[in-house]
């Protein structure tokens, strides 16, 4: 194989997820927080395939695919929410948003 | 010869993906972080290309950057002012170490199962064929092996499409609610 | 089934029938008929008794023992114990005793609780404890034994506290129960070690198997004797009986006198195998016996409730039947438990006239003159107190004087124990001519005067009250005539199959026996009739040993009471509050506190809950790490 060994492409998807998980931690607005989730797929997606490369079949591939078209759905979904939080003119501030508080 | 040029291609597309995730996370304004998620996608084609993933990479630039992005970008702009600031997380300082901590711990652990624990198993990758990861390769998969996966991801997505649409609609006929 | 057979069960179980007739009746059967049902059916358990006893006449000496088992009762192991029903000598005498004086004190109670309250409790109490009493007599094995011994316990309790509402009387019925269970567990520990060495219980196998001249003979004998120094009150468990007191007169009368309390008598006499075996017990049983008579007999000087004189008078005399059984004179000790059954109740019952006449006053101090009032009565009382101190030619006499007679034959001992017993005739004398002149003689107190009632006519009492009284004292007059030392008696004869006396006095030691003991005792009355005659005014200040009966509740107190008292407040202000009490409440406040502070982490944050799947994330991939 020419070029990094899969070693570096898996590291290089740890890093990716790493980024995106603080990303997620620590940004208040519900978008940022979304495009930090599609950032921790791209990882996953990654990783999924320099592993599909390193075996010698495409079912990696084929999964990458699969987690790409979920991450489609979920970003529908997250976005429909925070359109129909915009029309409410609830405030886009995640700290805000604590009904949930047991 | 080739190995330098994919040694340096491996090289520049890494910096831009870091670089684009790092955008991301950090940027004040949603509609830059959109942007520089365009950025992430189109170096992660260019890695998916360097594994034989040359579908995958199509679907990628297509899928992702053609419509999620779009997508994402259109709410943004929708959203228009109420998205100006979207600022950081505010709380107790302990807990942003405490996410330093964890993110760190977890990334360390990765590199260290991956790269020091898997004893030499990840060194040597096989030989593939030409046609590795090419659409006939990958549409001989879904629909004989992975026919399941195939069919429940067209259900999930067409139970998302409805999603939407209920999403959208509920916020028009409950127009001016009071602030939950 | 033989005559003899049904007969006894027969006898046994018809107090039974009539105890569960009126239990399950409840207030359907009046009240009247709750008494009579009740005397009917002992009425019904002697006539058994009398047809056990006149066919057993019409059979050898030899073969004269029945038994009968209804069924195998517990089976455990190897081991067998029949619910099986022994008549023999021995048992029928003590079945016609309790049968026949039983009768006659059930039927005296008709008169004498008429207007109670709750009578039938009381008759159903009172059939259940004569059933309990000749389950005990007529049980063929130690295990019945011990139940009938229980339950006669039983009984004793739910009478001496027939009074419920009276804390005296509760408390009376709690002290019986406690010292007769102690009398119970010596008992229980014998019989264990009985069954270990001789794998049953039954008195055949008992005595042929039983270990001799060893430390178990020694403690199978002591335990038996601990039930029955319990039983019978004598020393060290005798506390109860007085307080017992409390209980109706009829119940004094009955338990306290003539049936209860001499089952520890019985209980020696039927396994006198054993104590044979163990002379040191035997010793010990005839020494009790004679410290118990003397201490009795003294404390007996100094009290002022008519029953409780006669209760000291009760141990006392069951005093000399320890001494009887002790020194091997069981026929002695027999005859003395049948007169005194006689003369006891007799006693008893004729008191009973008379607190009913006075409306419940049992202080003689503020009885005197009845003699005037109640001479039927005082001629009743006179009998039976001739009777117990042993002037021929009423029924003590006789008996007590074979006992007195046997203990010359014992040696150095034997004659200590005559001491004893000499001395104590004296003080019956005195007692009990203190108390005759007390109530009936003299002129008529302040208190009488006023408080007397009397039914119109010529009995002074409720006819059921009266004529049973004269019945006993018939028996007490002739009962004696039984049996007279050596020249007379078939009483030995009768009973030498099962309980041979040890000891046989000689003619000569039976007249100097007799002599002194009717000389004491008239001794005793002449000083008695100085003291209390006329002039009683010049009676002696009693001891104050005396007025508290020998200091023995106040060391029972301290030794037993305070010690337990003191523990369980300790143990309730240390222990329970803080420790129990406490610790519930402790629970549930810690559990409060820690959901208080476990709620915190809720705080709907997203974040937060991020974070914390992103740590745990983190710790599993370290475990898993770690243990590959």
């Amino acid at each position: 194989m020419h070029g990094p060994e899969v070693t570096w492409y898996v590291v290089l998807a740890a890093m990716l997820f790493v980024i995106g998980a603080l990303g997620v931690l620590v940004r208040r607005s519900p978008l940022i927080i979304l495009l930090s989730v599609e950032i921790m797929l791209n990882g996953s997606n990654l990783a999924l395939i320099a592993f599909a490369r390193h075996v010698g079949r495409e079912d990696g591939q084929i999964f990458a695919i699969a987690v790409m078209a979920i991450a489609a759905s979920e970003v529908v979904v997250g976005l429909g929410l925070i359109v129909a939080m915009g029309r409410r003119n609830v405030e886009l501030d995640v700290d805000k948003l604590r009904t949930l508080r047991g | 010869m080739a190995n330098f040029v994919v040694w340096c291609v491996w090289v520049g597309a890494a910096f831009c993906c870091i670089a684009s995730a790092l955008a991301v996370v950090t940027f004040s304004n949603p509609f830059f972080s959109a942007l520089a998620l365009i950025g992430n996608l189109a170096s992660l084609a260019v890695l998916y290309l360097l594994l034989g993933g040359a579908f995958v990479a199509a679907a990628q630039v297509l899928v992702y950057g053609g419509a999620v992005m779009v997508m994402f970008l259109f709410v943004i702009a929708y959203l228009g002012d109420k998205t100006d600031q979207a600022p950081w997380a505010s709380g107790p300082s302990w807990q942003a170490v405490a996410t330093v901590l964890a993110a760190g711990a977890i990334l360390t652990e990765i590199i260290v199962a991956v790269a020091l624990e898997s004893g030499g198993g990840l060194s040597h990758s096989p030989r593939i064929a030409g046609s590795f990861g090419s659409p006939a390769a990958i549409g001989r998969l879904f629909l004989t092996d992975h026919l399941i996966a195939f069919e429940v991801t067209s259900i999930v997505l067409l139970v998302a499409a409805v999603g939407g649409v209920v999403l959208g609609s509920h916020a028009r006929s409950l127009q001016g609610d009071a602030r939950s | 089934m033989r005559l003899i057979d049904a007969a006894s069960w027969v006898c046994l179980l018809a107090p039974l029938a009539a105890c569960a007739l009126i239990a399950l009746a409840g207030e359907r059967l009046g009240r009247r008929a709750c008494g009579l049902i009740s005397t009917a059916t002992t009425m019904v358990a002697f006539a058994a008794a009398v047809a056990v006893f006149a066919r057993m006449l019409a059979e050898p000496s030899a073969a004269r023992a029945h038994a009968t088992s209804a069924w195998t009762w517990l089976q455990a192991g190897r081991y067998h114990f029949g619910l099986t029903l022994l008549s023999d000598q021995l048992s029928v005498m003590m079945m016609l005793i309790v049968t026949g004086v039983g009768s006659l004190i059930v039927a005296y109670s008709v008169g004498y609780m008429d207007g109670e309250d709750e009578e039938r409790r009381y008759f159903a109490y009172m059939s259940l404890f004569v059933f309990s009493m000749l389950l005990l007599v007529q049980a063929g094995n130690l295990l019945l034994l011990l139940a009938g011994w229980g339950m006669v316990g039983l009984s004793s309790y739910l009478l001496i506290g027939f009074y419920q509402r009276r804390p005296e009387a509760v408390a009376a019925a709690k002290k019986a129960f406690v010292m007769n269970a102690f009398g119970d567990a010596t008992m229980a520990l014998a019989l264990f070690l009985l069954i270990e060495h001789t794998g049953a219980l039954d008195f055949a196998s008992v005595f042929a198997r039983a270990p001799r001249h060893g430390t178990v003979a020694a403690l199978i004998a002591l335990g038996l004797l601990g039930g029955a120094v319990a039983k019978s009150a004598q020393i060290p468990l005798h506390t109860w009986l007085p307080d017992a007191m409390e209980g109706p007169t009829p119940v004094s009368a009955l338990i306290h006198a003539a049936t209860m309390v001499t089952a520890g008598v019985y209980l020696i006499v039927r396994t006198h195998p054993l104590f044979q075996d163990a002379k040191a017990v035997e010793d010990l049983a005839a020494g009790l016996g004679a410290a118990t008579l003397l201490m009795a007999g003294l404390i007996a000087l100094v009290q002022v409730d008519i029953k409780r004189v006669i209760a000291y008078s009760t141990m006392s005399q069951i005093g000399y039947m320890f001494v009887g059984a002790g020194i091997g004179a069981y026929p002695s000790a027999m005859f003395h438990l049948m007169t005194h059954a006689f003369f006891k109740a007799l006693l008893f019952l004729a008191a009973g006239i008379v607190i009913h006449a006075l409306g419940g006053e049992q202080d003689i101090r503020r009885m005197g003159g009845l003699g005037r009032v109640l001479p039927a009565t005082r001629a009743l009382f006179l009998v039976g107190s001739l009777s117990l101190v042993g002037v021929p030619p009423f029924a003590g006499f006789f008996s007590k004087d074979s006992i007195i007679a046997a203990t010359l034959t014992r040696g150095a001992f034997g004659y200590c124990l005559f001491a004893v017993c000499l001395a104590g005739a004296f003080l019956t004398g005195l007692y009990s001519f203190r108390l005759y002149l007390l109530v009936f003689g003299g002129p008529q107190s302040d208190f009488a005067r006023e408080h007397l009632h009397r039914p119109e006519g010529r009995l002074e009492a409720p006819p059921s009250m009266v004529w049973t009284v004269a019945v006993l004292a018939l028996g007490a007059t002739v009962a004696g005539f039984l049996q007279f030392a050596r020249v007379w008696h078939p009483l030995t004869t009768w009973l030498a199959p099962v309980a041979a006396p040890l000891a046989d006095a000689s003619n000569r030691q039976e007249a100097v026996a007799s002599v002194a003991s009717v000389a004491l005792g008239l001794a005793g009355i002449g000083v008695a009739s100085v003291l209390y005659g006329a002039r009683r005014r010049r009676a002696p200040r009693p001891l104050a040993l005396l007025e508290h009966r020998f200091y023995w509740d106040e060391l029972y107190a301290a030794v037993f009471y305070r010690p337990a008292e003191l523990a369980a407040l300790g143990l309730a202000r240390f222990v329970e509050a803080p420790l129990i009490a406490g610790s519930i409440g402790e629970l549930s406040r810690g559990l409060r506190l820690g959901a208080g502070e476990l709620g915190r982490a809720q705080n709907g944050l997203v974040r937060s809950y991020v974070l914390a799947i992103a740590s745990g994330v983190a710790l599993l991939a370290v475990v898993f790490l770690s243990t590959r």
